[in-house]
């Protein structure tokens, strides 16, 4: 169903057709070298279906989409920075990634007498990732909130570019810790699926285990997060510990505490005996009781939960024009979740978890994590039952020249496209869920409190290093 | 919350942390200068319950004018350097550097040579490496205690 469009008219009436029949934006990326400039973009169905609208881009701009989907705001943003695409019609096509020239291209002005800027990072108070906030206030009112990020740009896409599929992995990956798994996961079904690999039954196994390892240790972070945010030292210190567990937990699973290099291309190595995965499976029982206790705990914590409510609010409509992806976008009661259309996964009979209150405040994102624990310790308990073995991924399928993958990672869909010249990569984008969410999280801030800004933001929790790459 | 403390106390007692007993203490200012949040992510657990550096006097501070150490991750990107320079610049005599995790000694960066200005210590002068990709935060916190007993190797 992808289209390669000679003109840019064409390409956007492609795209404007296909939001209407339902598809969602999920990614869009340019590329400069092999076959001549394009840019193209990735939609999704609600099935978990895929397609690509491609648009030549020689004439050095295209027609903007972001019109049609706002959630490609920051995509032609960055083709723009990176690869020199205009975008007709994105005004103000603003930098994003671009760091040079004055802050005024990049921030909104602020005018009149009583608004003032309030101007945080690049480095932060805490242990804290590095990026810059603008907060335009009037007295503790943020009116809004500009967000720069890409302090922690390496060019990672770039640097994967000439290398073989398998040496790409480690270069793509590098992106991110938190999110090790799930964007290596993502890149190495886009690279099977450009060499014709399904991944077998046992395949999809012991990486759906990792995924969830991985969902496990983010959840109990995530809740750490908030409780970090309004300075509940007890209940950051309870979860921090179960954080503690888990990635000690991936240590004896995979030899990493961050699950790092247990991911291939085309197969997986992995071992873990009989013993070690009946261990395993005590061990998250274990976390399971402890962690289940330890929220109750804060349930019942009535100053605690009295903070949760009512703030940093994303309503669905917004969460679905915004293109926000994960725990967050289903607190606003988008029940979307790529598990339950993974064919490639073992997610056989996964329910997308709902909230009976999802009111996309503060609240509603702490307790859909909450919710999405217990179903993730679930997944792990059933497919640990069986020792892994090391499985390859079989060849049923014709080669293609480009090759997509979608996950459901800890912050939400993330997809990789890869491109091809041969056997190497010729162009790799990586696209998280932390990178879909931070346009929420201004827009979340914005008529909320200022001192209100750090419990907003933990309650999203979202990477900056998959982001900046 | 009596249930949230018990846990914790009990905790505490199943770990059997090593007593504190070194003299002096050390105010560290975290850097992040292009790290994949992987030694963020340890270094958080080093305040956690199972290390709680807290009680050997290592404690994060908010600005780089109340630091002895500059703890610094990532392979140092170009849009980082000067911020990076700068907080150090803010510091108040004597300080020292700690390199921390492998991407900040230099050892197996990945990204392009456009975007890196380079290691730590081509920049400032590095006190302390600790190795580790990342490293874990035992690690850490031991790598640090050295700094206060005069043990770490320069």
């Amino acid at each position: 169903m992808s289209g390669v469009h000679p003109t840019g008219d064409a390409y956007r009436d492609a795209v404007a057709a296909a939001l209407t029949d339902g598809w969602r934006f999920t990614s869009l990326h340019a590329k400069s070298d092999h076959g001549g400039p394009a840019v193209r973009t990735l939609l999704s169905s609600p099935t978990g279906h895929h397609r690509l609208e491609t648009v030549d881009a020689s004439p050095g701009s295209v027609p903007t989409i972001v019109d049609l989907a706002p959630a490609a705001g920051w995509d032609e943003r960055e083709a723009h920075d990176l690869y020199g695409v205009g975008f007709d019609g994105h005004e103000p096509l603003r930098p994003l990634v671009d760091h040079d020239g004055a802050f005024a291209r990049f921030a909104t002005p602020v005018r009149g007498a009583d608004p003032y800027e309030v101007a945080v990072g690049p480095i932060h108070a805490g242990v804290i990732e590095s990026g810059h906030f603008r907060f335009h206030v009037v007295g503790d009112l943020i009116l809004h909130v500009d967000a720069r990020l890409f302090y922690k740009h390496r060019g990672l896409e770039r640097a994967a570019e000439g290398l073989t599929f398998a040496d790409g992995l480690p270069v793509v990956t590098r992106a991110c810790a938190g999110c090790w798994v799930t964007n290596a996961v993502a890149y190495a079904h886009a690279c099977e699926e450009l060499l014709g690999l399904t991944p077998t039954p046992g395949l999809a196994r012991v990486r759906t285990i990792l995924l969830e390892l991985e969902r496990v240790w983010n959840t109990l972070n995530d809740i750490a997060a908030v409780c970090a945010g309004v300075g509940l030292a007890a209940g950051g210190s309870r979860f921090a510990a179960l954080v503690d567990d888990a990635r000690r937990l991936n240590l004896r699973l995979t030899g990493h505490r961050f699950l790092f290099s247990s991911v291939s291309v085309g197969g997986s190595g992995l071992t873990i005996d009989e013993s070690t995965a009946k261990e395993a499976r005590d061990s998250l029982d274990g976390i399971r009781a402890d962690s289940s206790r330890a929220w109750r705990e804060l349930l019942f914590n009535a100053s605690f939960m009295d903070r949760m409510p009512d703030i940093g609010i994303v309503d669905a409509d917004t969460a679905r024009s915004l293109g926000v992806v994960g725990p967050a976008a289903r607190a606003s009661g988008v029940a979307e979740d790529v598990r339950s259309t993974s064919p490639r996964l073992a997610y056989e009979g996964f329910e997308t978890a709902a909230l009976h209150r999802p009111a996309g405040d503060v609240q509603a994102r702490l307790a859909q994590r909450a919710l999405e624990l217990l179903p993730c310790l679930d997944i792990l308990d059933r497919l640990l039952t069986e020792p892994v073995r090391p499985v390859e991924a079989v060849a049923t399928l014709a080669e293609t020249p480009i090759g997509v993958g979608r996950v459901e990672g800890p912050r939400g869909a993330t997809s990789c496209i890869v491109e091809r010249d041969g056997d190497v990569v010729a162009r790799v984008r990586l696209r998280t869920g932390s990178y879909a969410n931070w346009p929420a999280v201004a827009h979340a801030a914005a008529t909320n409190l200022l001192p209100d800004f750090p419990l907003i933001n933990k309650s999203f929790e979202l990477c900056y290093a998959c982001v900046d790459r | 919350m009596l249930t949230l403390l018990r846990d914790l106390r009990r905790l505490r007692r199943t770990i059997g942390l090593p007593a504190a007993g070194h003299a002096g203490s050390l105010a560290l200012r975290h850097v992040d200068c292009g790290s994949c949040n992987g030694c963020e992510h340890e270094l958080t657990l080093v305040s956690g319950p199972t290390v709680d550096m807290a009680r050997y006097g290592l404690g994060i501070v908010a600005s780089p004018r109340h630091a002895d150490v500059l703890l610094v991750t990532g392979p140092v990107t170009t849009r980082m350097r000067a911020a990076l320079v700068t907080a150090y610049e803010a510091m108040p005599e004597p300080r020292r550097v700690a390199a921390l995790g492998d991407c900040a000694l230099g050892d197996r960066v990945l990204g392009s040579s456009s975007e890196i200005a380079g290691r730590v210590e081509d920049l400032l002068p590095v006190d302390l490496r600790i190795p580790g990709c990342p490293p874990t935060p035992e690690a850490i916190a031991a790598a640090l205690l050295g700094l206060i007993d005069g043990t770490a190797g320069l």
